[in-house]
């Protein structure tokens, strides 16, 4: 059998006195797609932090690849949420494209063909090879979600960690964004996606992880989205599916 | 406008304003981007009890080491409090800001000459520029730029993307703390040749008008180069001009910022025509 792509063993994680996470398990295969799925705050961004190996683990394990987390991030590429970015920056989304380059151009040399090459591909694959030249925050902030993506395209990840990536996405963007997924994890990557929108991870991924502070479920997504289970999860508050608020009371 | 500058004093005067300029406009791109130009202002106050103390210690030639000893320290300082958030940044930049200026002030009073000091320390003291700190000029700007140039490349990730650098392997504190030590050793440079005060307009002000001219950051870091080398050369030949022919004293570090300013001013009214043409 492959080696998973992640997993996860009984893993725990605290900021000083508080914890973020505990007891979490489960096991991603190459190809393979998880939704992490929890309210605000429910520790979705530590989990992503936690498998890039920046925020030390109070108890259990996290195999990327087969290795330690930060002896595997040249393998792991991760798509921030764009409106968190500054939209003034001078730089084009060619440009973006190409910091995903970085690590395989190294610091001092110029780009080869292979890269510009590489780098026009992911746009492409994202829809946007006409606007490689126009600056990035002149984009709509689903364009711009797209290029972030194609950045992590160009690195060839074989795991890719996603923040909350449809977060006012726009329904072209959308599609394009779960096309592009799609299209890497035929190639063998796996993929992580961190998201409150419910129908969105039925769309982009197989499995689901119920989270907020320990987890409420892993496994495949019809099967573990069940109401008790959500319930358990959202403990009453309101969940959003496709733009609308749901609120799953307390019975 | 190059008859003044046969004049050794003059030559040296205007070669330490164009590699000032050159150097404090492409670093203050950077700290445009990164919106540093607090830190930067902190800066320049932090290094004058380096200034006081190495003149103190070693005359003349303790201020450039006493600075730099300064300016690095407070690299560091700034570095661990933006890391650890232990109080409001620009809290923790106002408290660190008066402290090391207040001592540079206690150690400059035990001296006869207080308010002299005082003054070259503000405004610098370009025509006076020596052999000696024209080169330590150079040695700045060469390190600096060299730094620049290798870095250029997890800079541009971190200051674009934080999160997305420090995933990709980058070592943010390391970034921050090497930005820091280069707009130091600016300021460092800066310091004597044109004073805390201006020192801060060649950084902010040549960035800030390549900005408004260009989208492009190929075109902005040489741009905000040449911006500054041009200030500095324009602004000491009109000084030496209005002194010289017309009676009339200019300071000169005064006329540099202010033919900054004046070029800063043209480029808003340049960008704003671009705009409304390119909206018509």
């Amino acid at each position: 059998m492959d080696t998973p792509a992640l997993d996860l063993d009984e893993v725990g994680v605290a900021y000083g006195a508080v914890t973020a996470l505990e007891n979490i398990d489960g096991t991603v295969v190459p190809g393979g797609s998880v939704a992490l799925i929890g309210p605000n705050g429910a520790g979705k961004s530590t989990l992503i932090r936690a498998i890039l190996g920046l925020v030390p683990l109070r108890s259990g394990r996290i195999t990327v690849l087969g290795r330690a987390p930060a002896a595997a991030r040249r393998e792991v590429a991760y798509v921030p949420q764009a409106d968190t970015l500054d939209p003034e920056f001078p730089i084009s989304a060619g440009q973006v494209v190409l910091m995903g380059r970085y690590r395989r151009i190294g610091r001092l040399r110029r780009p080869r063909p292979a890269d510009r090459a590489a780098a026009a591909r992911a746009l492409d694959q994202v829809g946007l090879a006409d606007r490689a030249r126009d600056r990035f925050g002149t984009l709509s902030g689903g364009q711009r979600q797209r290029v972030l993506l194609a950045r992590a395209i160009a690195a060839e990840p074989r795991l890719l960690l996603l923040d909350e990536p449809f977060n006012g996405v726009d329904a072209v963007s959308e599609q394009a964004l779960l096309d592009a997924i799609g299209g890497l994890r035929e190639h063998g990557a796996a993929v992580v996606i961190a998201t409150h929108d419910l129908a969105l991870a039925h769309l982009a991924c197989e499995e689901v992880c119920l989270l907020n502070r320990c987890q409420y479920g892993f496994g495949p997504t019809e099967a573990t989205l069940t109401p008790d289970r959500l319930r358990a999860t959202y403990g009453g508050h309101a969940l959003e599916v496709r733009g609308d608020s749901v609120i799953v009371a307390h019975s | 406008m190059i008859a003044p500058f046969t004049q050794p004093f003059m030559a040296r005067a205007l070669a330490e304003l164009i590699v000032l300029g050159a150097l404090a406009g492409t670093v203050g791109v950077l700290i445009l981007l990164r919106r540093l130009a607090f830190m930067t202002d902190a800066l320049t106050h932090t290094v004058f009890p380096g200034v006081a103390g190495g003149y103190l210690l070693a005359g003349e030639g303790g201020v450039f080491w006493g600075a730099l000893a300064a300016g690095l320290l407070t690299a560091v300082l700034l570095t661990l409090l933006t890391r650890h958030r232990a109080v409001a940044e620009d809290t923790a930049l106002a408290v660190l800001l008066t402290t090391f200026f207040a001592t540079g002030v206690v150690l400059v009073s035990r001296e006869s000459g207080y308010t002299t000091d005082l003054t070259a320390f503000l405004f610098g003291r370009i025509l006076t520029v020596t052999g000696q700190q024209l080169t330590q000029t150079l040695a700045v700007a060469v390190v600096a730029l060299v730094a620049l140039v290798f870095l250029r490349r997890p800079l541009l990730a971190r200051t674009f993307d934080p999160g997305g650098a420090e995933a990709a392997g980058h070592r943010i504190g390391l970034l921050d703390l090497a930005v820091n030590a280069i707009v130091a050793l600016v300021v460092v440079a800066s310091v004597r040749a044109v004073g805390t005060v201006l020192v801060i307009a060649l950084l902010i002000v040549p960035a800030a008008t390549a900005r408004a001219l260009s989208d492009r950051l190929a075109v902005i870091v040489p741009l905000a180069a040449l911006l500054g080398a041009t200030a500095g050369w324009a602004g000491l030949a009109v000084s030496y001009d209005a002194s010289v022919r017309h009676g009339l004293r200019l300071a000169s570090g005064g006329t540099v910022v202010l033919v900054l300013v004046g070029l800063h001013l043209i480029a808003l009214v340049g960008r704003r025509l671009r705009l409304t043409r390119g909206t018509a």
